[in-house]
């Protein structure tokens, strides 16, 4: 088989990457709890990390372009979830409360 | 001596030897053998020192301090860390009634783990490694952050305030000390041009065997910065506030009893020596070294820096913990930061391969010509910053004696008749 | 069965069952501390791809930083423990992701279901292409060669090479400054006299509110109550 490596076939990956992805839009869109709902989105952007990098070791060992998407998906979602937990808690402060539903106000 | 020096590298390949053509192992299932033996036996390594370390430790300290130390347990209290085994084995084993059973129970687990984890890239001879990986130095570093993360879950499992308290003066403190660890690592890794601690030590060691310039003398102030850092990393005195007995009783680990006390015991010193052995391969050379065998030379340049950490255990108060911040923030890592620009700007105009002076251009020079440049630098970057914050801080206190001074002016004004 | 894929299947088995755990949990605590383990797995998984440099750097980034913020955010916002899980529109998530995770497996899984789109109507004007083009069908080419030994300096050169990836580069590395200048100015220390203003306008404007709420025609002068509430936070 030409596209096994170590054993493995490329669509185990993405099944698991696949998978990872759908539980994460689950967690984004039924979730009551704004950062529960953050960690839905990290599921996601580590699934397509899990995806860039098994089709750049499947398809493209030698060029750099899928390390590089991954690499700033990393930083991306560092800076993310940074901002993203600030706001959060800035906004827990103001109203005690972390449930999007609740922050229907434009200036609390 | 051939045969001494390469003792552990002769023993270890024997121990392959034996496993694969003897007992008729597959290759693949061989390996796996000889890599859980390896595991196994650096545990035991660090298991072994741990307890070395604990009455070195009690004795070194009591020294400084004008006392005895241990001298009850065996000749020289020297069964003293059998017997605090012992001890620690027989205490009861508690869980508080509203702990987070699972977090609570794991927390010892997890740090104990990681911080046997890092022994698996250190070196301690040439050909005995764990596993040589070419991101040695960057594993060591996240494994670092794994013990962050049993803190928190020890802090928060325990369900005690004075745990919690202690957890978040920890992540703080560690997390913060990350930054100028990190800092200086890149210096070292920008002149050894490898992030393989193997590599590392081969910079440090000319091409006969014979220790070259080690790093401490191309970057005295990264060496510096770095035993700061890794002092903090490792919450030894005095950064140890995270578990400062005498404001948050014990920090995280308040609820523990027994054996889980006993890991988090031992993660705190594995981390330490950890740091140590890290800290010798960076900057001290590692098991390069004349006429001894290098196992040798590596834990006894270990063993003069755990010595330093305890000396400044013995002898330096804890520091408040925005002293502590301050020290990191406003200091270390600007500090560090112009360090490493510095660096990376000298070691592109001073390169020593030929290759790099041919692909960059610069003034090719040789390694003892580079090695002084940057030590210049680094005591010039270290002269000027603690002249900026000498005068800094001479603005400060001069600031707080005036207001001092008009708050007495004002009380002695309202009690005057 | 080679041991590579024994890895896998456990890897796989660990990370997806750890992510249901993270999404269905109610004790968010211990979510975060599953999310972690799923973080350990994709870094296994980086292993399992030859990618050392990105295995570490995943345990440095997500285990060393993010998981951390988030353990953090889950203790301070320690109110919201009892929280139920779900919102109204879960059913309709699950039965949405459960579809989603369907058609991918069967378009890209092992059956290649494909679709021809020249023959569907409205997806034939779409798709005008010569070739009938088939969802699924897609024409991957396996590279079929080792990673290079030297991938992590390549890595760094095309990070630093105009023509590759340096202009993304320099913007990640604007986008991490603003963020930290965000971070300083979130957690910067504010001087107390600007605090006492900022309390006092939300205590002014609270009971204003209040003042209409009870229909009052005059508003009240500050009221004590509402300062001392404010000053209790203040530690």
């Amino acid at each position: 088989m030409q596209n096994v490596i170590n054993g493995i076939p490329l669509w185990w990956y993405l099944f698991v990457a696949a998978a990872l992805f759908c539980i994460g839009l689950y967690g984004v869109l039924a979730r009551k709890n704004a950062i529960a709902m953050l960690m839905g989105v990290e599921l996601m952007l580590n699934s397509v990390n899990l995806n860039l990098l098994a089709f750049w070791r499947y398809l493209a060992p030698g060029s750099q372009a899928g390390l590089a998407f991954a690499a700033f998906i990393f930083v991306v979602a560092a800076a993310e979830t940074a901002v993203g937990l600030a706001l959060i808690i800035s906004a827990y402060r103001s109203l005690r409360s972390v449930d999007p539903e609740k922050l229907d106000q434009l200036k609390f | 001596m051939d045969v001494i020096s390469n003792l552990l590298k002769i023993l270890s390949d024997f121990v392959a030897d034996l496993i694969r053509s003897i007992l008729g192992f597959s290759p693949f299932l061989a390996d796996l053998v000889t890599m859980g033996l390896a595991a196994v036996v650096l545990i035991t390594f660090a298991a072994l020192s741990f307890m070395g370390l604990t009455y070195v430790e009690r004795k070194v300290v009591a020294r400084i301090q004008d006392r005895v130390g241990p001298n009850q347990a065996g000749p020289f209290g020297l069964l003293q860390p059998l017997a605090d085994g012992i001890k620690m084995f027989t205490k009861e084993d508690t869980t508080p009634a509203s702990a987070d059973r699972w977090v609570y129970n794991l927390a010892p687990l997890v740090i104990a783990v990681f911080a046997l984890a890092s022994f698996a890239v250190i070196p301690l001879a040439p050909g005995v490694v764990g596993t040589d990986l070419n991101v040695g130095v960057f594993y060591l570093l996240a494994i670092g952050s794994g013990s962050i993360i049993a803190i928190l879950m020890a802090g928060w499992g325990s369900n005690n305030k004075y745990a919690l308290l202690g957890a978040f003066r920890t992540v703080a403190q560690l997390v913060g000390y990350e930054v100028p660890m990190l800092l200086n690592i890149i210096a070292v890794v920008l002149i050894a041009g490898s992030m393989s601690l193997i590599d590392i030590i081969n910079h440090q060691t000319l091409a006969d065997g014979n220790p070259g310039i080690p790093h401490i003398v191309y970057l005295p102030l990264a060496a510096l910065v770095f035993l700061i850092s890794g002092i903090a990393e490792t919450a030894r005195s005095p950064f140890d506030l995270l578990e400062a007995e005498s404001e948050i009783v014990a920090g995280f680990h308040v609820e523990y009893s027994g054996m889980k006390f006993a890991l988090f015991f031992l993660g705190e010193y594995v981390n330490a020596l950890a740091v140590s052995l890290v800290f010798t391969v960076l900057f001290l050379g590692g098991y390069a070294g004349p006429i001894l065998p290098p196992y040798v030379w590596m834990l006894l340049k270990a063993a003069v820096v755990i010595f330093i950490f305890m000396w400044l255990r013995g002898t330096l108060p804890r520091v408040r913990i925005d002293q502590m911040h301050a020290l990191n923030w406003k200091f270390l890592v600007p500090m560090s930061t112009v360090n490493l620009i510095l660096v990376m700007i000298a070691v592109k105009l001073f390169p020593t391969s030929e290759a790099a002076a041919r692909a960059f251009g610069g003034i090719l020079v040789t390694p003892a010509a580079q090695a002084l440049i940057l030590f210049t630098l680094n005591i010039i970057v270290l002269l000027v910053s603690l002249s900026l914050a000498s005068r800094a801080a001479r603005k400060q206190r001069l600031a707080e004696a005036e207001l001092l001074e008009r708050r007495r002016a004002a009380n002695m004004a309202a009690v005057a008749p | 069965m080679t041991i590579q894929q024994v890895v896998f299947a456990v890897l796989a088995v660990a990370v997806i069952g750890a992510a249901l755990f993270v999404v269905t949990t109610g004790n968010l605590f211990r979510g975060a501390l599953m999310l972690i383990l799923v973080f350990f797995g994709m870094a296994g998984f980086y292993v399992l791809l030859d990618n050392g440099l990105f295995a570490v750097a995943q345990v440095m980034i997500y285990i060393g930083a993010i998981s951390i913020l988030i353990i953090f955010a889950v203790m301070l916002t320690r109110g919201m423990q009892a929280m139920i899980p779900r919102n109204a529109q879960a059913t309709g998530a699950a039965v949405a992701a459960a579809a989603l995770f369907v058609a991918i497996f069967l378009a890209f899984g092992p059956l290649r279901l494909t679709v021809d789109f020249s023959a569907v109507p409205v997806l034939s004007a779409l798709f005008r292409t010569e070739t009938a083009r088939t969802l699924g069908d897609v024409p991957w080419q396996y590279a079929n060669q080792p990673v290079p030994e030297t991938y992590i300096a390549d890595f760094g050169r095309a990070l630093v090479n105009i023509n590759q990836y340096l202009l993304p580069f320099l913007l990640i590395a604007f986008l991490v400054d603003a963020v930290l200048a965000g971070a300083v100015h979130l957690a910067r220390q504010r001087k107390p006299a600007e605090l006492i203003a900022e309390r006092r306008e939300i205590a002014e404007e609270e009971a204003e509110e209040a003042a209409a709420l009870r229909g009052a025609a005059s508003p009240e002068p500050l009221p004590q109550g509402a300062m001392a509430a404010t000053t209790t936070q203040d530690h």
